[in-house]
């Protein structure tokens, strides 16, 4: 029974070492390698005792001027589609939480319908129409389109956290005169403030992260961090794997961080994302 | 009534740019899908032959052909793996908090770090991992001139990536398993095996199916990951279907077959979220009782 117990616990301990594994190091492999110098990051094995630099750093403040452009670009878009996926969301779910009708439940079908259309079906259209009325390359259409992206998920994930909102506390603020709006704001938001931090979790990691539309809708004024760093890649010149880690390692660290600080939004929303719709 | 025009400002918003951006947009790539049409030039109704243009392109079937691959061995891959490591953390783990939180961290890597990082660790000439492979005597991965290998490393990245969804999903579900079930089915004399399969399946099922349902739908569309890897060469040999919609637009200005395979792409989802929205209601019917 003992040795028993004991192979199990060894066996879940070398389960757990390997997730650790694979989940987290290929991330510090990034972030560790922009700190080598040179030569030591091609060094075989890995090393994992070196004198760090940031030499690569410096390179890529000298160098890539327009990396950082990117990172603006990047915080610019993410704050604004955040912006717009919120206040729209938590309107709409209040709505479909506390009303209900035939007309109402159809179009959460349709809020849930919508979500399977794959992204890039919409850039077709999109792409010529946005050039003919001028707005490629600008920060509000990436806005729009990442905010979009994401509001039928947010509208019924506001809809599930407001519905356990006891609907007394709306009718007591009604009775002391309070109109929808101001309900909405008084009652509801603080009260769903989970739930708007777990909207908050998938906009901003979303488009912080978002290449694809980030690819086709701009080209110099609104490129974003990642678009920068995927010409890192493609660079013809020969890939500059310092400069490439060190940029990787800034636009990761702040969304890892916010993931980390947020996981536990992060969990409720996936959950209740997946399971209500 | 006058209940519902009140709350339309409320909905408005939402509902505004959805038809904007996605659902107008839609019906108008029907629209392009029955014509010829390319940059600069006014387009002419051709029925539905820029469908069977896509779908008897050898191209389009080799890509339709590595989607399916990426999807099925991905996902199902995914799905295991997430399923392991739900029922290891249930099992009960020290810093349980800690962990989950190391599970979630590539959520929030962006696509084109996860390429940067893959194509490093699995370079031929220095990736650590490749030098990993070749010590232990095993083939290293020449993704950049051998389709397969590509196709391997594409759906490795791609579990990575997604794994921390399909194990939140089914560790959610499995932590919703009162334990008085498997109190009782231990009373009964089952084995942890037969508790496995006779509690812990059936009652995971419908999250299951979910996390499946979704990484179908999603896997489906992958475009970023191919495109960053390998741009779908070499001579379009690892493109997948969103890669071939977009060099049909975008490299070729075949509008209308471009409209065309999107509209393959529609279908195929929409097709796999009936399912979805079917196994969704019984959920909410489940749910009731």
């Amino acid at each position: 029974m003992r040795t028993d117990k004991l192979a199990i616990g060894l066996g879940k301990t070398v389960a757990v070492a390997v997730i650790l594994a694979w989940s987290l190091f290929p991330i510090a492999f990034i972030v560790m390698s922009s700190f080598k110098p040179g030569q030591d990051i091609f060094a075989v094995p890995p090393k994992f005792v070196f004198s760090p630099t940031v030499q690569h750093y410096v390179e890529l403040w000298t160098g890539w001027g327009v990396f950082f452009t990117g990172l603006l670009n990047s915080t610019i878009i993410t704050a604004g589609a955040t912006i717009i996926a919120i206040t729209t969301s938590t309107a709409a779910g209040y709505v479909y939480s506390r009303y209900s009708s035939r007309m109402l439940n159809a179009s959460v079908m349709f809020l849930i319908i919508v979500r399977l259309i794959p992204p890039i079906v919409v850039t077709l259209p999109l792409f010529p129409i946005i050039n003919a009325i001028g707005l490629n390359d600008t920060h509000i259409v990436l806005m729009v389109l990442y905010a979009t992206f994401f509001v039928s998920l947010g509208t019924v994930l506001m809809r599930t956290f407001i519905d356990q909102i006891p609907r007394e506390l709306d009718e007591a603020a009604q009775i002391d005169g309070a109109g929808r709006l101001t309900i909405l704001r008084r009652v509801i938001v603080p009260l769903a403030a989970p739930g708007i931090l777990a909207v908050a979790v998938f906009v901003v990691v979303f488009a912080w992260n978002e290449f694809l539309f980030a690819f086709i809708f701009t080209a110099t004024k609104a490129k974003t961090a990642p678009l920068v760093i995927s010409e890192m890649i493609g660079s013809i010149d020969g890939v500059d794997w310092g400069v490439l880690f060190a940029a990787s390692t800034v636009q990761l660290i702040p969304v890892l961080l916010f993931v980390i600080f947020m996981n536990r939004y992060l969990v409720a929303g996936l959950t209740a994302g997946a399971t209500k719709g | 009534m006058n209940k519902i025009t009140e709350v339309v400002p409320f909905l408005a918003p939402v509902q505004i740019l959805i038809l904007s951006v996605i659902v107008i947009p839609s019906f108008y790539v029907v629209w392009l899908s029955l014509h010829a049409s390319s940059f600069g030039q006014s387009a002419t109704f051709v029925g539905l032959q820029n469908y069977i243009k896509v779908l008897t392109d050898p191209a389009f079937l080799l890509a339709l052909g590595n989607t399916v691959l990426i999807v099925i061995f991905a996902v199902h891959l995914e799905l295991a793996l997430g399923l392991g490591m739900a029922l290891l953390f249930a099992s009960g783990l020290p810093c349980r908090r800690v962990l989950l939180v190391a599970v979630l961290a590539p959520y929030a890597v962006s696509e084109v770090i996860a390429v940067a990082m893959w194509r490093f660790l699995f370079d031929p000439d220095v990736g650590p991992v490749t030098a990993m492979l070749t010590w232990l005597g095993l083939p290293m991965l020449d993704w950049s001139f051998e389709p397969s290998h590509a196709l391997i490393m594409i759906g490795l990245l791609t579990i990575w990536l997604h794994l921390p969804f399909t194990f939140i999903i089914l560790y959610a579900a499995r932590l919703a398993i009162p334990k008085d079930l498997y109190e009782a089915a231990r009373i009964d004399g089952a084995t942890p095996f037969d508790a496995f399969r006779r509690v812990t399946m059936p009652l995971l099922g419908p999250a299951i199916a979910v996390a499946l349902l979704f990484r179908y739908i999603f896997a489906f569309r992958i475009f970023s990951e191919v495109w960053l890897m390998t741009q779908g060469g070499p001579a379009r040999s690892t493109e997948v279907v969103a890669v071939y919609l977009y060099q049909e637009a975008f490299s070729f200005n075949a509008f209308g077959t471009a409209a065309a395979t999107a509209w393959i792409m529609v279908l195929a989802s929409l097709l796999l979220a009936t399912g979805y929205v079917f196994l969704l209601r019984k959920q909410v019917a489940g749910n009731a009782h």
